[in-house]
C-alpha cells in the first residue's frame, strides 16, 4: 500500500522538501522535511497517534488542519504537538501518546 | 424566550436511550448519556453542561463537538436551537499555554 | 502595539479579496491567518469553479488563490501567517498569538473573514482512526500529496461531499459508497454525475450505523432510513473500507464576533450564529465587518464578492471614499452577488424539494436519487439535441450560477442569455466545428460532443477526462453509461490535451451507433492492454 500520489492528474508532481529520517516509537521512517509529521507517519502506514486518557481509545488524523487536536503524539520529549500542522525535521522523535504522555514516562511515573 | 431560564419547568424523566455510550465531545470524552443526565440534573443552559461536564473545554475548545451538544441539549430540554443560544466566547479563541498568553519570559530574558 | 487602517483575520477567498480591495484604495492593510498556507480552502480546490466568467468561472481554485495572493502582495499587503487570532475587543484591539508570544494591534477598521468548520456527526465507531472530514482529505491529498486511504465511504452528498469524492478518485483512491441520509442529492447534480458514471453507487436515505475496527476503521455498516430518520430493519449492508469520510455541512466560526460584543442571530439557512449584518457585511458594531462563510456559508465566489464589497465599505467608513463611490462599485458588485445567489440551490430554496426549472423542465428524480438521468429523461433538455455530425451534447437540468460554456464556443452554438441561471441551450442552427472548448470549459463536466455520422454504424464521443493515467489513441475498453455500468466495448480514437483545456483531456471513443446517446464513460480494460 503507497499513500504518496506519484503524480496528480491537476496538480502534476507534488513537491516536497528533501528526504529525511526520523523517529517512531523507536522505528526509523523515512519522509520529507517541511510536510506534516502526520503525512510522513499516513504514507508509512502508521494509524493510530495517540490513546485517549479515559478510555485508552485510539485516535488518529481527524481534521488535518490543527482545529480538532486528535492527532497530537509526543515529539522530541513534547506532549501533545499536532502532528498534523507541525513540519517534519530530520531526527525528530516521534512516540505514540498515552493520555497526556509517552508510554516511557508512563511507566517511569508508575514507579516513582 | 422565557422559557429557557424557567429552572423550575419539568423536562420529564431521565429515560435510557440506546445510544447513550455514543462519545459526544472526543477531546474530554464525554457521553450522550452524560450529556442527556446532566441536562436532568438542572444543566438547562449550554455554558451550564459544559461547567459541570467539561464538554468542548477540552484541547479542541469545542471546535467539534460545540453543535452536537447543543443538538442533544436542544432536544433534551425541547427547544429549537436559536432559542437555546450558544455558550460564551472568550479569549483566547484557540488553546495557548498559559507561558505564551502571558507573554512570561525566562529568567534573566530581557522583558 | 502596531496600528493598521484595516485588519483583516483570515487570508481566504473573502479575507484576502477584502485585503486586495482596501488597499486599492489606499488603506494600509494587514491581515492574519493562523494556518502555514493562505488561501483558506483554495489551495485544496482542484476543481473548476462555477459562477460567470467575470468572476472566476472555470478556474481551478488553487490558481483563484495564487491570484489573489499576488494581487495582495503587489499592493503591500501584510499577510502575516502563523498567527492566531486570539481575541477581538472593544475599540478593535486584538490580540495575536505569533510563534510563541502574543501581539497586541489595533485596527481603525476590522474584517472578520474567518470561514467555517466542518460540522460532524456521531456514530459507533466514530473516534476511530481512519474516520475523517472531507476537509482533512482535501487537505492530505491535494496539500500533502497523500491519500487518506484506499477504500473510502463518503457520508454526505452536498457540493462538499460530491467534489471531495471527485477528488478521491483523482487521487488514485476507490470511492466504494456515497452515501446520504436525506431523500436526494444534495448538491449539484452535475458533480453527482461525474462520479456516477464512473460507477459509483449512491445509497441516499441511507446512514451509517457503525464504523469496524480495534485499531482503525476496516470497515462500515450501513442501513436504510425511513422518513422519520429511523434505520429500517433489515436492511443493514456491510461494506469493506478503509477512511470513512464526514461531510456533513459546515458551520460559521463566528466566536471572534460575538466576543467583540456584535448582535448576533441563529440562522439556520446560514448555518448556524452568526453576526446581523448589513448590505456591505458592517456588523452592529460601526467599523468591525464580516464577509464570506463567517456571515453565512456558500461558496468561495461568493465569498470572493461579499469581501471586495466590505473592503470597499471599510474605505468608505475610514474616510478614504466618498459614500457615493462606495454605492457606485457596491452596486455592480452586489448585482454580481445576487446572480449568483439565483436558481434552484440559492438559499431560500434550501430544503426545499423543486420539481420543475424556471424554464418548466421536469428535474430528474433519477438523478437526485442515483446520482444520474435515465436514458429517455436527458433529451428533454434543451442542451441535448439529436443532429447529424459532430455537436454538444449538454446535459445540464438544473438552475445552477454558471455560465462558462457560453462564452467557450467560438460559434456560439451554447445560449444561455443574461440569466446566468438558465440551462444552456444548444441551437440547432450554429455550425460545431467540434473543437471541444466547451467540454473542457464546463466545471460540471456535463459537456460531451457526440457524432452519430462518425463512421457507418459507428458514432464518436468526447468526454472529459481528468484521471491518470491518460489513456492513448487506439487504446481499447469499455464505455460506461452514465450510471457506471459497462455497455459496450469501446475504443480511444484521439487524445487532445491542450494549455487552454487546463488540465481536462478530451476523450474521443468510438462506440456503436446505438450507444451514441447511453456511453459517457471511458474505462481501459487493463486484462487485455
Amino acid at each position: 500500500m503507497n499513500s504518496r500520489i506519484k503524480e496528480h492528474p491537476i496538480l502534476g508532481k507534488i513537491e516536497k522538501g528533501r528526504r529525511v529520517t526520523f523517529s517512531h516509537d523507536g522505528n526509523i521512517i523515512e519522509g520529507f522535511e517541511g510536510e506534516p509529521i502526520s503525512a510522513a507517519l499516513k504514507a508509512a502506514g502508521v494509524m493510530v497517534h495517540r490513546h485517549t486518557q479515559k478510555y485508552g481509545a485510539p485516535r488518529g488524523i481527524f481534521c488535518a488542519i490543527g482545529r480538532c487536536t486528535d492527532c497530537v503524539m509526543v515529539v522530541d520529549g513534547k506532549p501533545n504537538i499536532r502532528t498534523c500542522i507541525t513540519p517534519l525535521a530530520e531526527g525528530m522523535i516521534v512516540e505514540t501518546q498515552y493520555g497526556v504522555s509517552a508510554k516511557s514516562t508512563n511507566k517511569a511515573e508508575g514507579m516513582a | 424566550m422565557h422559557n429557557v431560564n424557567n429552572r423550575s419547568r419539568d423536562i420529564g424523566e431521565f429515560v435510557p436511550a440506546e445510544d447513550d455510550e455514543l462519545l459526544i465531545c472526543r477531546c474530554e470524552e464525554i457521553t450522550k448519556g452524560e450529556i442527556r443526565r446532566a441536562i436532568h440534573d438542572g444543566m438547562f443552559t449550554l455554558t451550564e453542561i459544559r461547567r459541570y461536564l467539561r464538554t468542548g473545554m477540552g484541547l479542541c475548545q469545542g471546535q467539534t463537538c460545540g453543535k452536537l451538544v447543543k443538538e442533544i441539549a436542544a432536544r433534551e430540554l425541547g427547544l429549537v436551537l436559536s432559542e437555546l443560544g450558544n455558550a460564551s466566547s472568550r479569549v483566547p479563541m484557540r488553546p495557548i499555554e498559559m507561558k505564551v498568553f502571558g507573554n512570561e519570559k525566562e529568567p534573566g530574558e530581557n522583558a | 502595539m502596531k496600528r493598521y487602517d484595516l485588519i483583516v483575520v483570515g487570508a481566504g477567498p473573502a479575507g484576502l479579496s477584502a485585503a486586495v480591495e482596501a488597499a486599492k484604495y489606499g488603506l494600509k492593510v494587514v491581515v492574519f491567518d493562523e494556518n502555514a498556507n493562505p488561501g483558506g480552502q483554495l489551495f485544496k480546490q482542484v476543481h473548476k469553479f462555477f459562477g460567470s466568467k467575470e468572476h472566476k468561472a472555470k478556474i481551478r481554485g488553487f490558481r483563484i488563490g495564487s491570484q489573489l495572493l499576488e494581487e495582495a502582495n503587489n499592493l503591500g499587503v501584510e499577510v502575516v501567517l502563523n498567527a492566531t487570532v486570539a481575541g477581538l475587543f472593544q475599540d478593535k484591539e486584538i490580540t495575536v498569538r505569533i510563534k510563541d508570544s502574543i501581539q497586541h494591534y489595533k485596527g481603525d477598521a476590522i474584517l472578520v473573514a474567518t470561514g467555517a468548520a466542518e460540522n460532524m456527526v456521531p456514530f459507533k465507531g466514530w473516534t476511530l482512526p481512519g474516520v475523517i472530514g472531507a476537509g482533512a482529505a482535501q487537505t492530505m491529498m491535494n496539500l500533502h500529496g497523500v491519500v487518506p486511504g484506499q477504500k473510502i465511504l463518503m457520508l454526505g452528498s452536498g457540493n462538499v461531499g460530491l467534489v471531495v469524492s471527485y477528488q478521491l478518485l483523482q487521487a488514485g483512491c476507490e470511492v466504494v459508497a456515497l452515501v446520504d441520509a436525506a431523500p436526494k442529492i444534495g448538491g449539484y447534480g452535475v458533480h453527482a454525475a461525474k462520479l456516477a458514471r464512473t460507477g459509483v453507487p449512491f445509497y441516499l436515505s441511507h446512514t451509517i450505523i457503525k464504523a469496524e475496527g480495534t485499531d482503525c476503521v476496516t470497515g462500515v455498516t450501513i442501513a436504510e432510513v425511513d422518513k422519520t430518520w429511523k434505520t429500517i430493519p433489515g436492511t443493514a449492508k456491510s461494506l469493506a473500507v478503509d477512511t470513512i469520510c464526514l461531510a456533513v455541512g459546515l458551520s460559521p466560526m463566528a466566536q471572534l464576533l460575538k466576543m467583540a460584543g456584535c448582535i448576533m442571530e441563529d440562522n439556520p439557512k446560514k448555518g448556524g450564529q452568526v453576526p446581523v449584518c448589513n448590505a456591505y457585511g458592517e456588523t452592529s458594531l460601526r467599523g468591525v465587518f464580516v464577509a464570506g462563510d463567517v456571515s453565512g456559508v456558500e461558496e468561495a465566489s461568493s465569498a470572493m464578492i461579499e469581501g471586495r464589497i466590505a473592503g470597499i465599505a471599510a474605505a468608505e467608513y475610514l474616510g478614504y471614499i466618498d459614500k457615493a463611490v462606495l454605492t457606485e462599485v457596491a452596486e455592480a458588485l452586489e448585482s454580481a452577488l445576487s446572480s449568483l445567489r439565483q436558481g434552484m440551490f440559492a438559499v431560500e430554496n434550501r430544503g426545499k424539494n423543486i420539481e420543475k426549472t424556471d424554464e418548466g423542465y421536469v428535474v430528474s428524480q433519477h438523478l437526485l436519487k442515483k446520482g444520474y438521468f435515465q436514458d429517455a429523461e436527458v433529451e428533454k433538455y434543451p442542451g441535448v439535441t439529436r443532429q447529424p455530425g459532430v455537436h454538444a451534447v449538454i446535459e445540464c437540468s438544473q438552475n445552477i450560477p454558471c455560465n462558462p460554456c457560453q462564452d467557450a464556443c467560438p460559434r456560439h452554438c451554447i445560449k444561455i442569455g443574461d440569466k446566468i441561471t438558465s440551462l444552456p441551450v444548444v441551437d440547432e442552427t450554429a455550425n460545431c466545428s467540434g473543437c471541444g472548448m466547451c467540454v473542457a470549459a464546463c466545471s460540471g463536466q456535463a459537456i460531451f460532443l457526440v457524432n452519430e455520422g462518425y463512421e457507418a454504424g459507428y458514432a464518436s464521443i468526447t468526454i472529459p477526462y481528468e484521471f491518470l493515467p491518460l489513456p492513448g489513441e487506439g487504446d481499447r475498453g469499455w464505455a460506461l453509461d452514465r450510471g457506471g455500468s459497462k455497455v459496450c466495448a469501446a475504443e480511444v480514437v484521439k487524445v487532445q490535451t491542450a494549455p487552454v483545456f487546463d488540465h481536462t483531456s478530451l476523450l474521443t471513443i468510438k462506440v456503436p451507433v446505438a450507444m451514441a446517446m447511453k456511453a459517457r464513460f471511458f474505462k481501459e480494460d487493463n486484462c487485455h492492454a
